[in-house]
């Protein structure tokens, strides 16, 4: 039989060849974003996720990887290892050597001061008082600090515990008696001890609270995977915006999140609702406001320093203007 | 029953100790070590210049930042919140891990209660049991100082347990002997000869209350140097995030060596079994 091996070796190897040709023309066709996230995959993801699988079907794979902290997910875009990262760095922005530029707002800040209403009842009564935020240099610090300057009173002084979740334990525990939340541990806290609790009222704080970020180099290498990307982004939101029980519809549609438990499957439609009303989904992917909002927030939280910041230093207006374009 | 194990063993210095060194070797000694610093030192340097990252300082902007955080009494002030819970968990561990060690040694009751939660906390990786600490004591000194204990206290007990159980059986049969009483055993046999690994338990339980102390406020709540490493680590301020590493990786170090000294002058070779 060895007058057959000739033949079949070259039919193996030309089978082979065409194998690879093909698996190398499917793989110009579909560009990979790695995607760092530092954070855990929650409810409030949901717009990334849809956005995530409409890309897919357009031929952008984008593949998430949850880490343990914005820093952990900066690293890794400053590093290479991944293309694009989700959160505020401004700090490593303006520090760090390699150009990094933000290029999509996915929502703006929404935290909201709370205290137990045995103890204060305004922010007056937080004069002289001890308060808890999430970490020194964080959002929530500054919003506090900005906060103490508006109404004219001093923190007696400012504890830093990490995770909204942590903090929503100990106003319930009653170990802290002033915080700041997020929104799902706001409702949770307000549910849990109904009546206890105040929610002080909060300026317009219109920062980012998580914005999309990438090397120079990835954004000008990748224009048209990323353009597929924002533009979904985008169209998600205005959904959203448009009316939050799509972002509901659309989860049951794609089989997203589908082991969340029910108490948090519940939290769905009262977060995108409250985010709705609080206008923290722009429908323009941020642009040069949410860049001008940021600069002055993040200088006043101390993460930016120096005077005449420029947009352009830290963002690339780029891929939403053309998103728009396409989008009207 | 006069002289303890430790009694009558030859100190350091003493006429025909052949741990005596030499002034030759030890210049010799000093300038390995020192080339060994300089070596690495000098390969961070690079690894900075070159950079292996973005995010990685060469070890001058490292050092500067060092000198700054001292100057500025920011590194100060952090220590002096991190030695709180480290202090009071190996006084804790001190007191109460070499009594537990002892007790283990001595009764076979004992030994038989907690031998075996020991041998488990030692082996049970502690930086994902810490954050569960806070679901009941919270988020305060008490988590920290018992972070502290979970880590230093297994080394402490287990090395006191050893020390008893591994007194020289001729030794206790010589008591015995002379007719010594069972407190006399205790007091002038079994513990003189086992301080030499009680002391080794406590070193090693301050090497593993260091990092319990640093687990501790990286990961439940960020103060002293845990803050100073998150903070700076958060407004990417590298050079004085690798400097607060350092200066714990330092301070820990010297530390260490120093009770290593101490315990070479305590004890002789042969107790310490080295």
């Amino acid at each position: 039989m060895s007058y057959l091996r000739v033949p079949l070796s070259a039919f193996a190897m030309v089978a082979l060849l065409t194998g690879a040709f093909a698996e190398e023309s499917r793989a110009q066709t579909k560009t990979k974003i790695k995607y760092a996230l530092g954070d855990v995959i929650s409810i409030d993801e949901l717009p990334l996720l849809v956005a995530v699988e409409r890309a897919k079907k357009r031929g952008v794979d984008v593949e998430i990887t949850s880490f343990k902290s914005e820093e952990v997910a900066t690293q890794a875009v400053i590093n290479g290892q991944a293309d694009v990262g989700q959160g505020t760095p401004y700090a490593a922005v303006q520090k760090v050597k390699t150009p990094i530029r933000f290029f999509y707002q996915m929502s703006a800040l929404q935290f909201f001061p709370i205290v137990n209403k045995d103890h204060y009842k305004t922010w007056k009564d937080l004069n002289g008082q001890d308060i808890v935020v999430h970490a020194r240099g964080s959002g929530t610090e500054a919003i506090m600090r900005l906060m103490a300057k508006e109404h004219g009173i001093e923190y007696k002084s400012v504890s830093f515990v990490p995770g909204s979740d942590v903090r929503a334990l100990g106003l319930l525990k009653g170990t802290i008696n002033a915080s700041i939340l997020d929104a799902t541990n706001k409702n949770y806290v307000m549910k849990e001890a109904p009546g206890k609790f105040i929610v002080l009222p909060l300026g317009k704080v219109k920062a980012s609270d998580e914005a999309l970020f990438a090397t120079h180099a990835f954004l000008e290498k990748n224009q048209a995977a990323v353009a597929v990307l924002v533009e979904e982004l985008i169209r998600v939101s205005r959904e959203i915006n448009a009316n939050p029980k799509s972002i509901v519809e659309e989860r049951k549609k794609l089989g997203l999140l589908k082991d969340i438990p029910a108490k948090l499957e519940a939290e769905i439609l009262p977060y995108f609702e409250e985010g709705v009303r609080n206008g923290i989904f722009p429908n323009d992917g941020g642009a040069e406001h949410a860049a001008n909002n940021d600069l002055e927030f993040f200088k006043l939280s101390g993460s930016l320093k120096g005077d005449n910041l420029k947009v352009e230093d830290f963002w690339d207006l780029g891929p939403a203007k053309a998103a728009l374009g396409k989008l009207k | 029953m006069t002289a303890g194990v430790s009694r009558g063993a030859p100190s350091p210095g003493a006429p025909g100790d052949a741990r005596v060194p030499r002034p030759g070797i030890t210049s010799s000694h000093l300038f390995w070590q020192l080339a060994s610093f300089a070596l690495f030192f000098g390969l961070w340097e690079i690894a900075g210049r070159w950079p292996v990252s973005a995010a990685f300082p060469p070890f001058s902007a490292t050092f500067l930042a060092l000198l700054h955080m001292i100057g500025d009494g920011s590194l100060g002030k952090a220590y002096l919140s991190t030695l709180q819970p480290l202090v009071i968990g190996i006084a804790i561990c001190g007191v109460a891990g070499v009594g537990f060690g002892i007790g283990m040694g001595l009764s076979r009751t004992v030994e038989w209660l907690t031998l075996p939660i020991f041998i488990i906390l030692q082996a049970a990786p502690m930086a994902a049991i810490i954050p569960l600490i806070t679901y009941i004591y919270g988020i305060g000194l008490t988590s920290k100082v018992l972070a502290v204990i979970f880590l230093a206290a297994p080394v402490i007990v287990m090395n006191s347990y050893k020390g008893i159980r591994n007194t020289n059986p001729s030794l206790i049969q010589m008591c015995r002997s002379f007719q010594g009483t069972w407190r006399q055993e205790v007091v002038k046999i079994i513990l003189p000869y086992a301080a030499a690994l009680i002391f080794t338990g406590l070193r090693l339980g301050l090497a593993m209350g260091f990092i319990g102390v640093v687990i501790a406020e990286l990961l439940i709540t960020p103060t002293g140097i845990g803050d100073l490493i998150t903070y700076h680590s958060s407004v990417a301020d590298y050079p004085e995030m690798f400097a607060a590493i350092s200066s714990i990786i330092l301070i820990a170090a010297v530390s260490l060596h120093a009770l290593e000294r101490v315990e070479h002058r305590l004890f002789p070779a042969e107790i310490r079994g080295s």
